[in-house]
């Protein structure tokens, strides 16, 4: 399951680790230490939802094949997953790191991938070269969506997030981050490809780049991004690739988080054959260890760009694909590393379309109708 | 009655042990005095320098000691929970900072810190003598 560079790290680290390795070397994200040669890490998150429309299935993104809705009545392929990471200091300068992310994927099952295998060659504490498999900056929260602790939703807003599920290049990037007075700047570039398997068709992405810049004041980040690529689609049962099509993903995104409340909000813009938007907008406030939350999403009804190939009854519908999303939840820090959150979904499907819903019986038609999600998580750090 | 009243002069006593934070550097130190912005710029690793452009290196105390909570409420604006969250995100997104050193308790930040003229800590303000210069006083 394995590619090659997962191997190779695989292997690099383990011989570092036997090298290096020594008691107490292994640090908690949370206990914090110096850098040390070798340091592991962990995250994890055991979630469960149930949905009350039985004719469809209510998946986080297109790679999930099942999910709660029609093929079961409570799912836990959502919001279920356990992530390691091992991280070698071998200079000063250079650092490898190793993620595997375990996680329900498109062949229905959980065997362990690698999310991020690459090495990094600082220059400075300000600028850095990584060559391997990164992580992409998409949007504001797409380096850290797997990782629930460290957000207070269930998971990023659906309606935006499922819009991109590449989640990391093969390939390079650079950093350069510079303050000017107490205003942090960084600026990312990254040049790579990815692959990506979906229940019934592997996407391919080439010549996949990006500029990404954040800014960070006190407690405000702002994040703007361009990212593109070149896209194709393989059907898994008929082998056929189809074009590759120029993809495109804009995004601006804010944070405002003092401390005792948070807001955020975020807008993208996505360019294929069709051009859609979509945006959320969350705040919430904590009480103690708790973090009640409201969020508002949705994403509009694509439209055809000029120049694309004509519509075809199927990608109408795919580019009719619209809904809205009311959230309420509450984060529980219940205990040291550990959080458990509920959170309820009111979900509206388009006008003329059935939403994001999966594995619908054909000829169904739940255009404009609502239903409603329940969910509930534990997250962890270790 | 009686035990109750010690309960209260307990409490009391505590509260106010928790509400004296100081942060410090070597009384050898060229920085004179800190924002709680600049203080939490260093100690989240957003910044590795004083104002001055001088190294920073910032000492925290154990995991679960009253003082570090109570510092990292009142000068960062973060609880527990919350620092956890951010150094989660921080190192699962292949981010290039660590948390601080960890010292265990008030005497080993203070003679870290005093011999140290990169290191900025925190301590309590019972502990405070002439080794160590308070530059933030929350």
């Amino acid at each position: 399951m394995m590619n090659t560079i997962g191997k190779i790290f695989l292997l690099l680290m383990l011989t570092l680790s036997m090298v290096q390795a020594e008691p107490g070397a292994a640090d908690t994200p949370a206990a914090g230490s110096e850098p040390s040669m070798l340091k592991f890490a962990g995250f994890g998150s055991l979630g469960v939802s149930h949905s009350s429309q039985p004719l469809g299935d209510y998946i986080l993104d297109g790679t999930i094949p099942k999910g709660a809705g029609r093929s079961a009545n409570w799912a836990m392929g959502n919001d279920t997953r356990l992530g390691a990471q091992v991280t070698a200091s071998i200079t000063p300068q250079v650092t490898a790191v190793l993620q595997i992310i375990s996680e329900y994927q498109a062949d229905n099952t959980y065997v362990p991938g690698v999310e991020w295998a690459n090495v990094k060659y600082a220059y400075t504490q300000d600028a850095y070269i990584r060559v391997g498999r990164i992580a992409l900056p998409t949007f504001l929260n797409s380096e850290n969506r797997k990782v629930g602790y460290s957000y207070p939703w269930i998971h990023p807003p659906v309606d935006i997030y499922r819009q991109l599920a590449i989640a990391n290049s093969d390939g390079i990037d650079a950093m350069y981050r510079f303050s000017v007075g107490e205003v942090d700047n960084s600026i990312k570039v990254v040049y790579g490809r990815n692959t990506l398997n979906r229940p019934t068709t592997t996407s391919s992405s080439q010549n996949m780049w990006g500029v990404f810049d954040t800014i960070e004041y006190g407690p405000a980040i702002l994040h703007a991004g361009y990212q593109e690529r070149e896209a194709s689609s393989t059907s898994q049962l008929t082998g056929v690739t189809g074009p590759w099509v120029k993809n495109s993903d804009l995004s601006i995104g804010v944070s405002y988080d003092p401390g005792a409340w948070f807001a955020k909000y975020q807008w993208i813009q996505r360019k294929s054959t069709t051009k859609i938007g979509a945006m959320y907008l969350s705040a919430g406030v904590r009480i103690d260890d708790f973090t009640p939350y409201l969020t508002y999403s949705q994403n509009s009804p694509g439209s055809f760009l000029p120049g694309a190939v004509a519509p075809t009854a199927a990608t109408i519908q795919t580019a009719m694909r619209s809904q809205s999303t009311v959230s309420a939840g509450v984060r529980w820090d219940l205990m040291r590393n550990v959080d458990l959150k509920v959170q309820y979904d009111r979900v509206r499907l388009g006008d003329n379309t059935n939403g994001y819903l999966a594995n619908l019986p054909a000829g169904t038609i739940l255009y404009g109708t609502t239903f409603h999600v329940i969910s509930a998580v534990v997250d962890f750090v270790f | 009655m009686k035990r109750l009243a010690l309960c209260l002069l307990l409490s009391i006593f505590t509260a106010s042990a928790l509400a004296d934070v100081v942060v410090i550097v070597s009384a050898r130190s060229a920085v004179l005095h800190l924002t709680a912005a600049q203080a939490t710029r260093i100690f989240l690793g957003k910044s590795m320098a004083f104002p001055d452009g001088a190294h920073a290196m910032p000492v925290d105390q154990a995991e679960g000691a009253a003082i570090r909570d109570e510092f990292y409420s009142k000068v960062v604006g973060k609880d527990h929970a919350q620092m956890t969250a951010y150094w989660a995100k921080v190192i699962f997104t292949g981010g290039d900072s660590y948390p601080p050193k960890l010292l265990e308790g008030n005497a080993s930040v203070r003679r870290a810190v005093a011999g140290n003229l990169s290191a900025i800590g925190y301590i309590d303000r019972s502990m405070l003598d002439g080794s160590v210069r308070v530059v933030l006083d929350p």
